[in-house]
């Protein structure tokens, strides 16, 4: 093509009259902070662990003391410790992940990894809204079978109620609705965040793939 | 021993700074995102600077380094507005009007190539730096002959860009 080899010559003889940097300016770069896609990556993901990790430290006791009430403490403890171990292994993966994203790698590699650290993350994500889910759904059923502890409990708390089936009725919907919502709410976050992080490496991607098909 | 590491970083950098400068000229609009784009390469490559070997040439891992940065990691601010569009459009008008000369010849070429995809601009910056097929294919980590039937894929559509 003679319209590249005419830009070829161009683009070499423009590269003298390019913008020259002083060994000052590229010091002081040095010491400036990235902005880079990995590093709000990073920042992002960090946060998210914390953020479920630190949710399950902080279950307020008198929930634990009703669920025991119900019978089932033994069976959320051992939850917890399975909880726990879950939790270890996905930040390590996510550790393992993100340490061996390296910008000298070649594109392809390079975007492969970052999507895979990012994965995990979401993976991560999943699990937590599952469990949050089955919880929910769990403790429903619990609280429907025994619907009778449910209503001494409350008694003791706010005063007898009237009207039991009335306010179960109530209850249980109350319970469902806002379980939906909230779960919707979380997974449109993460398909915000995930998607406008990754959007462009994804797209880029793609092009990489159609390139060796 | 982290000052001679330092030293040693910005005269080479400086040494060959051209580079950096055609990434950021191929992957930005403006001065301010050209000087982002600058900064964080600059400091992308510092961070792997550290584990340079010398098994290659500073030049040759800076390749690697500064496209990996504009394609991958550079994440575009807002206040790039991108105008490339409207130049395009207004300068179509204006060498319909006039003779094709080289000078206009050329901005519709480098406009063209502003309308790639971050990947084909890879290779067409490749490309005019006088990288051979297999340096190209190890850089975007696709194989040589794929990277070599691509290239005459973008000269295609470079060619439709120019002549619709």
């Amino acid at each position: 093509m003679d319209e590249l080899e005419l830009l070829k010559k161009d683009w070499k003889m423009r590269e003298q009259k390019q913008p020259q940097l002083s060994y000052d300016d590229i010091y002081t770069m040095l010491f400036k902070k990235s902005t880079s896609i990995v590093k709000w990556i990073f920042i992002i993901s960090i946060a998210e662990l914390i953020f479920w990790t630190g949710l399950s430290f902080f279950t307020p006791k008198s929930s634990y003391e009703i669920l025991e009430r119900f019978g089932v403490s033994q069976i959320l403890w051992m939850t917890n410790i399975i909880n726990y171990l879950v939790f270890i292994g996905f930040i390590y993966l996510f550790y393992k992940n993100y340490t061996a994203i390296k910008v000298t790698d070649s594109t392809k590699q390079l975007i492969n990894s970052i999507i895979k650290t990012r994965k995990t993350v979401r993976y991560f994500v999943f699990y937590n809204v599952a469990v949050f889910a089955l919880i929910l759904i769990f403790i429903n059923i619990l609280y429907y079978l025994k619907s009778d502890v449910l209503m001494e409990i409350i008694g003791e708390k706010y005063g007898k109620i009237k009207d039991a089936a009335a306010f179960l009725n109530n209850f249980f919907i109350i319970q469902i609705v806002l379980g939906v919502f909230m779960l919707g709410l979380l997974l449109l976050f993460y398909r915000l965040v995930y998607g406008i992080l990754l959007r462009r490496l994804k797209n880029n991607l793609k092009e990489l793939e159609k390139i060796e098909m | 021993m982290s000052k001679e590491l330092e030293h040693s970083f910005i005269t080479q950098l400086q040494a060959n700074q051209n580079i950096v400068h055609k990434i950021c000229r191929l992957y930005t609009n403006g001065a301010d995102a050209h000087n982002d784009l600058f900064q964080e390469i600059t400091i992308q490559l510092w961070k792997a600077f550290p584990k340079f070997r010398g098994e290659s040439k500073f030049s040759t891992w800076m390749y690697r380094v500064g496209l990996n940065t504009a394609i991958t990691l550079y994440r575009k601010s807002k206040r790039t507005i991108d105008t490339q569009d409207f130049e395009t459009v207004s300068f179509k008008i204006s060498a319909e009007d006039y003779d094709n000369t080289v000078e206009e010849q050329l901005k519709l070429m480098y406009d063209a190539v502003k309308q790639l995809n971050d990947i084909d601009k890879a290779l067409v910056f490749l490309y005019l730096e006088d990288k051979n097929y297999k340096e190209i294919a190890e850089t975007l980590g696709i194989s040589e002959v794929n990277s070599r039937v691509k290239m005459n894929r973008i000269k295609e559509k470079l060619r439709t860009i120019l002549n619709p």
